[in-house]
């Protein structure tokens, strides 16, 4: 536990050539903190996913830093300087996809981007190309006549991302891109937030799904009851996390040498059924060792690579147990 | 204000393709105006009356009298004394059917102390009938007629009295008797008829109960009892005519229009006799004066009196103590010729007393629809002003877009500001098209329509700012129409809308004064209704514009600070 501590103090301690950096953010809710001192820092470029369970604080997180509402404790800071997020200097560097659906279900797509780029300050013919451009990107120009609402969830999201996008946003937040949609629709979002990173736009995350995380993110940082228990890359993560595990079956007679000699490596074992399942950090070094001596008796054994959603599920267990 | 022409378009395009709003908003307020309009366009029609008339000539048929006689068993006594044949019966069947074949002319139904009736029926002579119903008409309190026994049954049953007599019709005394009024003989159904032109539109029924069903069935509006006996009292100077009426209070309005009606026509009628009875009591006067007819006899005049004792005197000329008497005579003579004459002006004069006449502040006479279009107009505005500041607000929760809306360069009332000009608009353009119509296809008045047209513009602001003001309490449209329905009605009653306020207690006309509608409706039926100057309204004007720019200030502070 101390080693975690210290990986989550090394990198806020580096935030300062980060873009937009946490710090001791606190947001207070009629006496209930939804977020706790968090030091967060998201470095030019890359994409930070926040993950957390529901209630976690990951939207308010997300409102707090775009200046939605503001920060009962804390500051925040970009490129160094101390800012409030709600000047429009900062509003227009970033760029937000809210959790919740968020267009006008009875304007078209196109009447939608239109609007949000006359607001943004564009003028008509370039509202337009903006628009047109949006359309194309997020593969809606053919569906750009008909009003928002008869439109799939998959379609309402890739638009959502593109009203986020009018003004070219250097920096983007997404709360939960694509929570409620299916695999298809998820990949189809995934691909056009591997384009953001593509065009070298700094992305602020938040997600529940862990294969998204480990997949799209290139930093991760865990949220649990508004403080920031773990940040990292997704390997990262995983390894401090959860191991890899080997579930393995073997007589009767071996299991109580088996038991022992887990306990005398630091392996950490637990029974489910017949089963054995092994897990622990340095797993890859030790099994051998556990092979050779248990040869005779083991009847078969399988190694699985640890995946984040084991890593955050074990982490949540240790938070809650 | 930056980017509310893209935002007002938006609005625009969303309530035209949303096709509840469309309703709610542009077409509900007019379904309204054209419902209450037809429907106040046939007022002024006569109010359909029901008349018992039991003042009438009634060869067959019973008259039924009952009353609270104070003691049930001394007039039974009374009855049994009078009587030349007197019956008790074991029931009200074999009394009645007795009754039917003839074979007595009256029946007292009397309540017993126990709890039970007694029925009784004697033979007796009609001047001795006449005399007992002239007695009981004198001792009997709450005297209520009926012409069947079921009736008097009933009214017994209820506890509404405590005795009831039944004759034959024709024994009452004083029935059908006929008045002179304007140079023509009325009986009682045709003074109702002639007195109540326009007003009443009058159905005889044969009796209250048959009268009663129907006015609770809705066919009438009320029901005209005609006592027997109505026009004899009419017409003698001691005795007070009573009639019964009866009306349908559940609704308010109808209720109002009856008795207007029924009260309109009585005090025309009692004008009528009291008149006629003081020009035949002047007539009378000057009988004395002039001879002639005396309500009957034969007299010689004052003045000729007079002239008969100057003659007298001339001729006694010469016996001074004589002359001297008769001179007496002649004097008094002449002082009462006088003095009638100054009785009979006076009279004259005071036959009616005060003379009426009503004219409207306008100029002109108005009808019920003309004074229902300002209240309609108010209302229509006030209902689609909050709901269309509400909805227009609320739609941005809905629609989760005032997170994004907030992070654009949009200028910071351009919200509220585009919100106020859409609603705004629709909520002017209404009241216009609303008054137009009125005036153009329901033929309603309205004296300046310029003023009345400045007066809804302003009462757009107030309306508006309260439906924004109630999108601060609400997340999603359903909300703020459930919240701008709960204030919308307190709102309507609390104002002169429905009730006048001068008939409101103190504590609600001091609500009603910090309601912005008041000052509208009062302003607007002022400037279409009483003829009012841009002077006279300038300071409600004034007011409402005050209601308009504090509301929206606050409708705007508290929708900015929920976006926080
Ligand atoms: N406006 C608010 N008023 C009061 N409490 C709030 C408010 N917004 C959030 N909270 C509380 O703060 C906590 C964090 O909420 P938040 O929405 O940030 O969680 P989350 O991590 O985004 O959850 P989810 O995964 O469900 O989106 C919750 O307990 C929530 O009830
Ligand atoms: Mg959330």
């Amino acid at each position: 536990m101390v080693e975690r501590k210290d990986v989550t103090k090394g990198n806020v301690d580096e935030g300062n050539g980060a873009v937009i950096s946490a710090r001791g953010l606190g947001k207070e809710f009629n006496g209930i903190w939804a977020l706790k001192g968090v030091d967060l820092s998201l470095e030019r470029g890359e994409t930070l996913g926040v993950i957390g369970p529901n209630g976690a604080g990951k939207t308010t997180l997300i409102r707090v830093l775009t200046g939605q509402i503001s920060p009962s404790s804390g500051e925040i800071h970009c490129e160094g300087k101390v800012v409030d997020p709600a000047r429009l200097g900062f509003r227009m560097r970033i760029g937000l996809v809210p959790q919740e659906a968020s267009f006008y279900g009875r304007l078209t797509a196109r009447e939608n981007l239109a609007l949000l780029a006359r607001l943004y300050g564009l003028a008509g013919e370039e509202a337009a190309a903006r628009t047109d451009e949006l359309l194309q990107w997020s593969g809606l120009l053919e569906h750009s006549r008909r009003q928002v609402r008869f439109f799939s969830r998959g379609m309402q999201q890739r638009l959502s991302l593109a009203m986020g996008l009018v003004h070219r946003p250097e920096i983007v937040f997404l709360d939960e891109p694509t929570s409620g949609l299916d695999p298809e629709a998820r990949s189809a979002v995934w691909e056009l937030i591997l384009r953001l990173q593509e065009e070298g736009r700094t992305v602020f995350m938040t997600t529940h799904n862990m294969e998204e995380a480990d997949h799209i993110c290139t930093r991760l940082a865990i949220l649990v009851k508004g403080e920031i228990r773990e940040q990292g890359t997704p390997q990262r993560i995983k390894s401090l996390l959860g191991t890899d595990r080997v579930e393995l079956r073997l007589s009767e007679e071996r299991q109580g040498e088996l038991e022992e000699l887990c306990s005398s490596l630091g392996i950490y074992w637990k029974k489910e059924g017949e089963a054995y399942v092994l897990t622990g950090v340095d797993l890859p070094e030790k099994l051998p060792a556990i092979i050779s001596r248990l040869a005779v008796g083991l009847r078969d054994m399988h190694y699985r690579e640890v995946t984040l959603e084991d890593a955050f599920l074990r982490f949540m267990r240790e938070v809650e147990g | 204000m930056r980017g509310w022409r893209s935002l007002l378009a938006k609005d625009w395009k969303m309530v035209v393709r949303n096709r509840i709003l469309l309703g709610v908003l542009i077409i509900y307020p007019f379904l309204i105006m054209g419902v209450i309009g037809a429907a106040f366009q046939e007022t002024g029609r006569p109010v359909p009356v029901g008349l018992v008339n039991l003042d009438e000539a009634r060869e067959a048929g019973s008259l039924w009298i009952c009353g609270e006689s104070g003691s049930p068993a001394g007039w039974r006594r009374t009855l049994q004394r009078r009587a030349e044949d007197f019956v008790a019966y074991a029931s009200g069947e074999e009394a009645l059917a007795a009754f039917e074949r003839g074979e007595v002319d009256a029946l007292l139904l009397v309540a017993e102390s126990s709890g039970g009736e007694e029925w009784c029926g004697a033979r007796i002579a009609n001047d001795r009938l006449e005399a007992m119903v002239g007695d009981l008409e004198d001792g009997w309190r709450g005297l209520r007629y009926y012409a069947t026994a079921g009736e008097a049954e009933s009214s017994l049953r209820d506890g509404e009295c405590d005795a009831a007599l039944g004759l034959l019709g024709k024994a009452y005394p004083y029935l059908a008797e006929t008045i002179w009024l304007e140079g023509e003989n009325y009986d009682a159904a045709r003074l109702l008829r002639d007195f109540s032109r326009d007003v009443m539109e009058i159905s005889d029924y044969a009796s209250e109960k048959e009268a009663l069903a129907d006015l609770r069935s809705g066919r009438l509006d009320a029901v005209i009892v005609i006592p027997p006996g109505f026009i004899s009292r009419l017409k003698t100077l001691e005795e007070v005519a009573g009639v019964k009426v009866v009306i349908d209070q559940s609704n308010l309005v109808k209720a109002e229009f009856a008795e207007t009606g029924i009260r309109g026509f009585l005090s025309r009628v009692s004008e009528r006799v009291v008149e006629e009875k003081m020009r035949a009591v002047v007539a009378g006067l000057y009988v004395l004066v002039t001879g002639g007819d005396f309500f009957g006899t034969q007299v010689v005049g004052l003045q000729e009196i007079g002239d008969n004792l100057r003659s007298i005197r001339d001729a006694v000329a010469d016996r001074p103590e004589l002359a001297g008497l008769v001179e007496q005579g002649i004097e008094l003579a002449e002082t009462v010729v006088a003095d009638i004459e100054d009785a009979a002006a006076y009279l004259r004069g005071t036959a009616l007393p005060v003379d009426l006449e009503v004219t409207s502040v306008a100029g002109r006479s108005l009808a019920a629809k003309d004074a229902v279009v300002p209240s309609l107009v108010a209302l229509s505005m006030l209902w689609t002003g909050v709901l269309c500041g509400a909805i227009l607000m609320v739609l941005e929760d809905e629609e989760g877009m005032r997170v994004r809306l907030r992070l654009t360069r949009m200028g910071p009332f351009a919200l509220v500001g585009s919100k106020l000009l859409l609603a705004g608009a629709i909520v002017f353009l209404q009241s216009v098209v609303m008054l137009f119509l009125a005036v153009a296809a329901f033929g309603a008045f309205a004296s300046s329509m310029h003023l009345a047209l400045l007066t809804t513009a302003l009462t757009a602001l107030s309306c508006i700012g309260i439906g924004l003001v109630l999108a601060a309490f609400a997340r999603q449209v359903a909300g703020a129409v459930i919240l701008s329905v709960l204030v919308t009605f307190p709102l309507i009653f609390m104002t002169g809308a429905v009730f006048p306020l001068s008939q409101m207690p103190h504590f609600m006309r001091v609500i009603a004064h910090a309601i912005p509608l008041t000052y509208a409706l009062e302003a607007l039926s002022g400037v279409m209704l009483r003829g009012e100057s841009l002077a006279d309204v300038a300071w409600r004007l004034a007011v409402l514009l005050g209601f308009g720019v504090a509301l929206l200030g606050l409708g705007s502070a508290l929708v900015r600070r929920k976006s926080r």
